[in-house]
This record gives C-alpha cells, structure tokens and sequence, in this order.
C-alpha cells in the first residue's frame, strides 16, 4: 500500500528567482504584479513512512528553516491558477542529498509557478499558458501541469 | 568581436585571451550596453551561470536584451559562438538547432543524467562535412579538439522527431570521443552524445565543453603539458582548443588563414 505526499517549500526570504522571472515576462509584455514560486515535492511512502513532515523539515537540502516555509498539501496536482513544470524523462529519485528516507519510496521534484495581476488575482489562464509557452517552461524537455 | 557578458557569467576572461590569441580584436560588452552590439562583427557568449541560471539554464538570457541585436545579427549571417552557458542561451534562444521559431527551443541542454554537476576533460569530433560549418572555416574533416566540460546541463535532449531532424540535418556539429576520435558515450548523458548544436547556415555554433580552458599547453591533461615543464615558453603556447578559435578567426577573414 502506497500513497503520495506532496509538500511544497517556499521561501519566507526575497525570491530572487520569481523577481527574475516577474521581471522577464513583464518584458514579455504578460501583465502581472507577483510572480510566486514553489518547490514541490512528491513522495511516494509506504506505511512505514512514519513523521514525514518532521523529517524532511530536518533536510536542510529541502528545508532550511532558516528561510523557508514548509507546507503539506492534501492534493499532488496543482491548485487551481498554478502551474507545475516537471523534467519530461523524469527518473524518480530515492535519495536526498545520498541519503534514503523510511519509508520513502520514490521522490519527483517540481517548480510550481503561480501569477498574480494588480488585483491579487491569478492572472486570465491564457496568460498563464502564454508565460508557460514563452518562457516558463521549455517543451524540449520539460512538461507543464496544470489543475 | 564581442565577449558577452551577463551577470553571472565567468568565461569572459580567459574568452577573451583567447580571440586575442588568434588576432582578433575583441571587447568585452556588458549587459547594460545592447546597443553597442550594432558595432561587431561576430559574436561569442562565453560559459558561467548568466542571471545564476534562475528558472533554466539560459532561459533568462535569451530574453535578455542583450540577445536582441545577436537574434538580428545572427539571422542576418554574422557568426556566433556559445560556449557551454552560451550554448543553453542559443538554445533557448532558439538560434540553435534553429528548426523552431525563436525563443521557442525545440532542443535544450538539459541537467546531466547524473544530476550532477561534472567537471571531466573530454575530446571532440567534428561530426559533420567542413563545408557544413563555416564558422569553422578550413576546419578538417573529422577534426578532434579538446577542451574542458565543466557544466550541470549539458545533455542534450529533445522529443525524438526532433531529435531524428538534428541528426538527419547535421544539426550535431560535434560528438565526444576518445583523443584518438574513437565514438565515447557522452559524460552527460547527451542524445547522439552530442557535444555541440549548429544551425542550419552553420554560422551559429553552440558548444557545450570549454575549447577555451584547453588552448594553452599548461592546461593540457596529457603527455604535451609533462614535457613543456621547464620550459616557460612552451608552457604558454597557444595549442589544443586554440584550434576552434583559429578556425573561427579565419571564418571571419572569409577563410583565409592567419
């Protein structure tokens, strides 16, 4: 019996990375006030996965709690207005950082990108899937996932 | 000439040394002066981690103004060079394999199958006909240039139709293998082992291994830099990955050696 539990880390510091990003698709003429940003983390766990939460909070390569902010969530597919990009020939890893985790018994990684206009709201889904066209995502090799 | 240079990148320097080691005349430009650009003749967008790499390898870049006045020069049949983070910018620019419109890549340098960051020496073959490539102008057939591969993402990778158009088009311009030219699997998991991507005028070269890092005898990791020891002259000669360099210099003096 498996399941997967999916946490996303957010930064609680300036997200250089979703500035950058804000800064390329207003260059791209994409009409937006926020761009934010997750790493999301799929963990496939059997049920000897005990205190998952607990343990990956104490990985400093997933969560240094110095900056960053550790959230369960209860789906493994985007919320709504969010996009996840993922490696298209993704190999599931069993390691973090070389180390196993109980119970764990497969991890994939994603980037989940979320943006907002002037109002607060997720931008029109057609900007959002023009942004993923554009520059979000490169279909060469990556996928996009939406809710 | 010009060296580009983003923030974050670092192969300017030694880029640079080298253009001016084959005679050129090249400048570093910044990118805070796009429109200096206008002024060059060719251009090369050295290795490093251009706006550290932030959302993908080169992905920022290639949308970077910057990049503009390379896309018209580039289109217009001037030469430009990428050398490993330059190369994931032409990528993603979609200069390089050129078969898609630009700035949607149809191929990338993606992270290493090992996940890994690798730092290995390697060799190159060049896996097309001269004449498919003159930005190497006078190159030989089958010619073996060495150089450093220092990068995360490097492999090659792209949906297989694409990837048959790379390979059926000579969109692979060069392939690892041994010193000796013999076929080695990729160091980073690369489709067709490929080390470099040209275009389809072949004036846009994208190379993943730094030929820059190896064009002096004390870089060498081989039999030549043991026996230039003592020898201080030798020691600094010009040799091994020069080689791409000369080649693109005589491009620029439409094919006349130096």
């Amino acid at each position: 019996m498996s399941a997967t539990r999916t946490f996303a880390v957010t930064l609680t510091i300036p997200d250089n990375e979703a500035f950058t990003a804000f800064e390329t698709l207003s260059r791209l003429g994409i009409a937006l006030a926020r761009v934010g940003r997750a790493d999301i983390w799929l963990f496939d766990v059997d049920a000897s996965a005990g205190d998952l939460a607990a343990t990956i909070a104490s990985i400093e390569t997933i969560h240094n709690p110095n900056k960053h902010r550790l959230t369960e969530r209860s789906s493994d597919r985007p919320a709504p207005g969010e996009v996840w990009v993922a490696p298209r020939d993704e190999a599931p890893a069993t390691l973090v950082a070389g180390r196993a985790i109980a119970g764990v018994r497969t991890i994939r990684r994603r980037t989940a990108w979320r943006l907002v206009d002037d109002q607060g709201a997720d931008v029109p889904s057609a900007e959002l899937v023009r942004a993923v066209e554009s520059f979000l995502c490169n279909r060469a090799f990556q996928v996009a996932i939406t809710a | 000439m010009a060296v580009l240079v983003f923030p974050g990148t670092n192969s300017e320097d030694e880029t640079l040394r080298a253009v001016r080691a084959v005679g050129l005349d090249g400048a570093l430009v910044h990118w805070s002066s796009p429109e200096v650009l206008a002024q060059f003749d060719a251009f090369i967008l050295p290795g490093g981690f251009a706006y550290e790499d932030r959302v993908r390898s080169g992905a920022v870049a290639a949308h970077d103004a910057l990049i503009d006045p390379v896309i018209e020069a580039a289109q217009a049949g001037k030469f430009v060079l990428g050398i490993c983070n330059g190369a994931q910018i032409l990528a993603e620019a979609g200069l390089v394999p050129g078969t898609g419109p630009l700035r949607h890549p149809t191929a990338a340098f993606a992270p290493n199958a090992s996940g890994r960051f690798q730092s290995v020496h390697v060799h190159v073959k060049l896996a097309v006909a001269p004449e498919r490539i003159p930005i190497l102008a006078g190159i030989a057939p089958g010619a073996v240039i060495p150089a450093w591969a220092s990068h995360g993402d490097g492999r090659l990778a792209a949906p297989t139709d694409e990837l048959e158009r790379i390979e059926r088009d000579g969109h692979c311009a060069f392939v690892y293998c041994d010193r000796d030219g013999n076929p080695v699997p990729a160091p980073n998991g690369a489709a067709l082992d490929c080390a470099a991507l040209v275009n389809r005028a072949g004036n846009v070269l994208a190379i993943m291994p730094h030929p820059e890092r190896d064009a002096w005898t004390f870089n060498h990791n081989d039999a030549s830099r043991d026996a230039a020891r003592g020898d201080t002259q030798a020691m600094l000669a010009p040799s091994g990955g020069i080689r791409l360099f000369e080649h693109f210099a005589r491009a620029l003096r439409g094919g006349v050696p130096a």
